[in-house]
C-alpha cells in the first residue's frame, strides 16, 4: 500500500493511531441485490413505509422550526415534503422493484440517478441546483431503509477508530460526546469549527480542512493523526509507525505528569490566586471538572438542552437540571447561560438546515422577542438558585436598551416566583457575555450595570474581524492575536477594574496554554475552559511571574505587526 | 378546458419554492391541470416535472385546465405568477 500525507488545520492535540471510518453518505452504500418473486410484495411495503418514515420525520422538523423561530425555513421542508410525495420519488421506484425485482434502496437510487441526469440538462443555473433538493430527499429515504437514519455507529474498540466526516455539526456533537474515538478528521472548519472544539472537549487529536480526505482516505485505511503538527499520515510504513508510537507515548507521560499539579493551589510565581473555572454543555461534564479540580463553572451553555429534541424543556425540567449542577457544586460558582440559541447552533435535530445568520436573530435578542421562552429559562434558573451558587449570564448583549429590558425580565420573573412563595437568591448576580465589539468597546457603561463581565473570545473575534467561523475559505484570517481583539479585551479587562466587577474570558483562548501568560500579563484573574485543559493551562499559571509579563503583555498589546506579536507571544513564553 | 399563456416575471423563474407553490395551488383544484413549455407538457401537481421544465424569468408558459373549477384554477394560477410567486421580485 502507498503511504501519503495530507495536511490540515490541527485543532486539537496529540497523536492517535487508528483505522478510518468514514461517517457515511448514505447514497454510496447503496448496492443491488435481487428479490425473489415471492418477496416482492414486501419489498414494496418497505419501501412505503420508509416513505411514511421521512413524511413524519420532516413533519416533525417543521414543527421544530416553528417552535424555535426558524419559521422561515419552513418552506424549505415544504418543498421536501412535496417532492417526497412527487411521482417520481414515491411510485416510480415502486414499477423498479415490480419489474427489476431489485431492492428498495436500489430502486430510489436508480430513479435519482435518472432525476439527476434530467437536471444536469438544465440549462438555468439556479434550477439546475435545486437536485440538491431530490438528493436530500431521496438520501432520507435510502438512510432510512438502511436502517441507519440516526448513524449510529458501534465498535468493538472506539479509541482505535478515526472517524473521517465532511464536517461535524453541533446537533451531531451531543451524539459523538458519548464515544470517545482515536480521532476526529474533517473536511471543513477551522480552528474554531464545532469539530474542533467537541475534540477539544473530548481531549482526543483533531484536524479540519482536510480538503478531499473522504476520497483519499478508504475505509479501514491505518490512519496517524498528528494533532499537534496537523498532519494525517495514511497507510504508514512500519519505522513510521514505530516513531510515533514512540512520539504517542511521550505524549501520554506528559499528560500523566500533569495529574500530578493537579491538587496544588493555582497562583502565580507572585503568590496572585488564579480562577480555573470550566466551560460544560451538560451536567455529565462535571465529572471531568471535579477530576481537573475547577473552582466553578464559569459557563454552562444551555442551548444543548433545546437541542435534538421536538419539544421545549418545560421549567421543570430545565429546574432539575440547573440544580443538580448548582447541588454538585456545592459553594463553587456556577454561570449558567441562557439560551444562547441561533447562528452556528439551531436548535434542532435536522443537521441540514440552513442556519440563522451570526448576525441575526440569536441568543437575547431570540429570547426578548420570545418572552414566554425566555421567562421560563430565567424561573428556572431563579429556582435552582435556592439550592447553589447560581450566577446568571446574557449572551450576545449589543445595547444598554437590550441589558435593561433583561434585567426587567429577570425582576418580572422573581416577582412571580414571590407570589407562588417560592425560594430563590434574590441576590443572584447578572453579568453579561462581551462578545459583540460595540460592548467592548462601551465595556465601562456595561460594567456599571452588570455584577460581572465575561469575555466570549470566539465570537468576540468572529465579530471584530468580520470572519465567519464557519466558513473554511476564510478560517485562515480568524487570528484572536490580532491587535483589535487584544485591544477590546485589554479594554474590557480595564472596565471591570474600574467598577470592581469580575472578568473572566470563557472562549477557546483562556483554554489555550500559548495565550495564559498573555492573559495573566493583561489583568485577567478569571480563566474558563473546557476542563480537560485545565491543567495544562495551570501548569502555565504556575511558572507565571507577574512583573515580567506585564510588561511584555503591554509590548504585545502595543504591537500591530503579525509576525512581531507572534515573535513577542514566544517571548513571554520562555 | 381552456387554455392561457403566462410570461413567467419573477427573478429565479420556476425553481423549488415557487414551483412547490404553483403544486400546491393546482392540488386545490378538481381540474386537470397542465403546465406547456416548449412542447413539453407536464402535470402541475407534480412538482419535480415543473422543476424540470426550467421555466426561468422572461420564458413563456401555457396553462391548460380541464374541469369542473378549470375557469377558477386558471384565474388563480394566473394570479400567482402575477405576484412573483409571493417573492418580491
Amino acid at each position: 500500500m502507498v503511504s501519503f500525507n495530507i495536511h490540515g488545520v490541527p485543532v486539537s492535540n496529540g497523536i492517535a493511531i487508528g483505522t478510518s471510518h468514514l461517517v457515511s453518505n448514505a447514497l454510496l452504500e447503496v448496492v443491488r441485490y435481487d428479490i425473489k418473486n415471492t418477496k416482492i410484495d414486501f419489498e414494496v411495503k418497505r419501501f412505503k413505509k420508509a416513505l411514511s418514515v421521512v413524511k413524519n420525520e420532516l413533519i416533525k422538523i417543521k414543527k421544530q422550526l416553528v417552535i424555535n423561530s426558524n419559521s422561515q425555513f419552513a418552506p424549505f421542508i415544504d418543498t421536501h415534503l412535496m417532492l417526497l410525495s412527487d411521482n417520481n420519488i414515491s411510485s416510480e421506484p415502486i414499477d423498479s422493484i415490480i419489474n427489476e425485482k431489485c431492492n428498495a434502496e436500489w430502486a430510489i437510487k436508480i430513479q435519482l440517478d435518472l432525476i439527476i441526469d434530467k437536471f444536469n440538462q438544465i440549462e438555468d443555473p439556479y434550477i439546475r441546483e435545486r437536485k440538491h433538493d431530490v438528493v436530500q430527499v431521496a438520501e432520507r429515504v435510502i438512510k432510512v431503509l438502511l436502517g441507519h437514519q440516526k448513524q449510529k455507529i458501534k465498535f468493538k474498540n472506539e479509541s482505535s477508530v478515526i472517524l473521517v466526516a465532511q464536517d461535524i455539526s453541533p446537533a451531531d456533537t451531543l451524539q459523538f460526546k458519548k464515544h470517545k474515538y482515536g480521532a476526529f478528521i474533517t473536511e471543513m472548519g477551522g480552528a474554531n469549527s464545532h469539530t474542533a472544539i467537541l475534540a477539544r472537549s473530548l481531549n482526543i487529536p483533531s484536524i479540519v480542512a482536510l480538503r478531499n480526505a473522504k476520497k483519499l482516505i478508504k475505509n479501514n485505511d491505518t490512519l496517524i493523526v498528528d494533532g499537534n503538527q496537523g498532519i494525517v499520515i495514511i497507510n504508514p510504513s512500519t519505522a513510521i509507525l514505530d516513531e510515533y508510537q514512540y512520539k504517542q507515548n511521550l505524549w501520554e507521560i506528559e499528560q500523566k505528569k500533569l495529574i500530578k499539579i493537579r491538587n496544588v493551589r493555582c497562583k502565580t510565581l507572585g503568590n496572585e490566586t488564579i480562577k480555573l473555572l470550566a466551560n460544560i454543555e451538560v451536567p455529565e461534564d462535571i465529572k471531568s471538572v471535579k477530576e481537573n479540580n475547577g473552582d466553578g463553572i464559569g459557563l454552562f451553555r444551555t442551548e444543548f438542552l433545546f437541542m435534538n429534541r421536538t419539544t421545549l424543556p418545560d421549567e421543570e425540567e430545565q429546574f432539575n437540571i440547573y440544580k443538580s449542577v448548582a447541588k454538585s457544586m456545592g459553594n463553587l460558582p456556577v454561570v449558567i447561560r441562557t439560551l444562547d440559541s441561533g447562528a452556528d447552533k439551531n436548535i434542532s435535530a435536522d443537521n441540514n438546515n440552513k442556519n440563522t445568520s451570526a448576525l441575526g436573530l440569536r441568543a437575547i435578542r431570540l429570547c426578548l422577542s420570545e418572552p414566554h421562552l425566555f421567562t421560563t429559562q430565567l424561573k428556572a434558573i431563579l429556582r435552582a438558585s435556592e439550592f447553589g451558587n447560581i450566577r446568571i449570564l446574557i449572551p450576545m448583549l449589543s445595547s444598554l436598551q437590550e441589558l435593561r429590558q433583561t434585567k426587567m425580565l429577570i425582576e418580572r420573573a422573581k416577582q412571580s416566583l414571590k407570589n407562588s412563595k417560592i425560594k430563590f437568591d434574590n441576590k443572584i448576580l447578572v453579568g453579561g457575555m462581551i462578545e459583540v465589539p460595540a460592548v467592548a468597546i462601551n465595556a465601562d457603561m456595561f460594567a456599571n450595570e452588570l455584577d460581572f463581565l465575561s469575555i466570549g473570545t470566539n465570537d468576540l473575534v468572529q465579530y471584530t474581524l468580520a470572519i465567519d467561523r464557519t466558513d473554511d475559505s476564510v478560517s485562515h484570517l480568524y487570528n484572536s492575536l490580532h491587535s483589535a481583539v487584544l485591544r477590546l479585551i485589554d479594554n474590557t479587562i480595564k472596565a471591570g477594574k474600574k467598577y470592581d466587577k469580575e472578568v473572566s474570558i470563557c472562549g477557546e483562548m483562556a483554554g489555550d496554554p500559548k495565550l495564559t501568560k498573555l492573559l495573566l500579563g493583561m489583568g485577567l484573574t478569571n480563566f474558563s475552559m473546557h476542563p480537560t485543559s485545565m491543567l495544562t493551562v495551570k501548569k502555565q499559571v504556575l511558572c507565571s511571574d507577574p512583573k515580567k509579563i506585564k510588561i511584555k503583555a503591554k509590548k504585545i498589546l502595543r504591537s500591530i505587526e503579525p509576525d512581531n506579536i507572534e515573535s513577542l507571544i514566544q517571548d513571554i513564553n520562555k | 378546458m381552456i387554455k392561457k399563456k403566462i410570461k413567467i416575471i419573477n427573478k429565479l423563474g420556476l425553481h423549488a419554492r415557487a414551483s412547490s407553490k404553483l403544486t400546491q395551488l393546482a392540488s386545490q383544484f378538481n381540474s386537470k391541470i397542465f403546465i406547456i413549455k416548449n412542447n413539453k407538457k407536464v402535470n402541475a401537481k407534480n412538482i419535480m416535472d415543473i422543476l424540470m421544465l426550467a421555466a426561468s424569468v422572461d420564458s413563456e408558459v401555457e396553462i391548460e385546465a380541464n374541469g369542473s373549477d378549470e375557469i377558477e384554477a386558471i384565474k388563480q394560477i394566473e394570479k400567482l405568477f402575477q405576484n412573483y410567486f409571493e417573492e418580491g421580485e
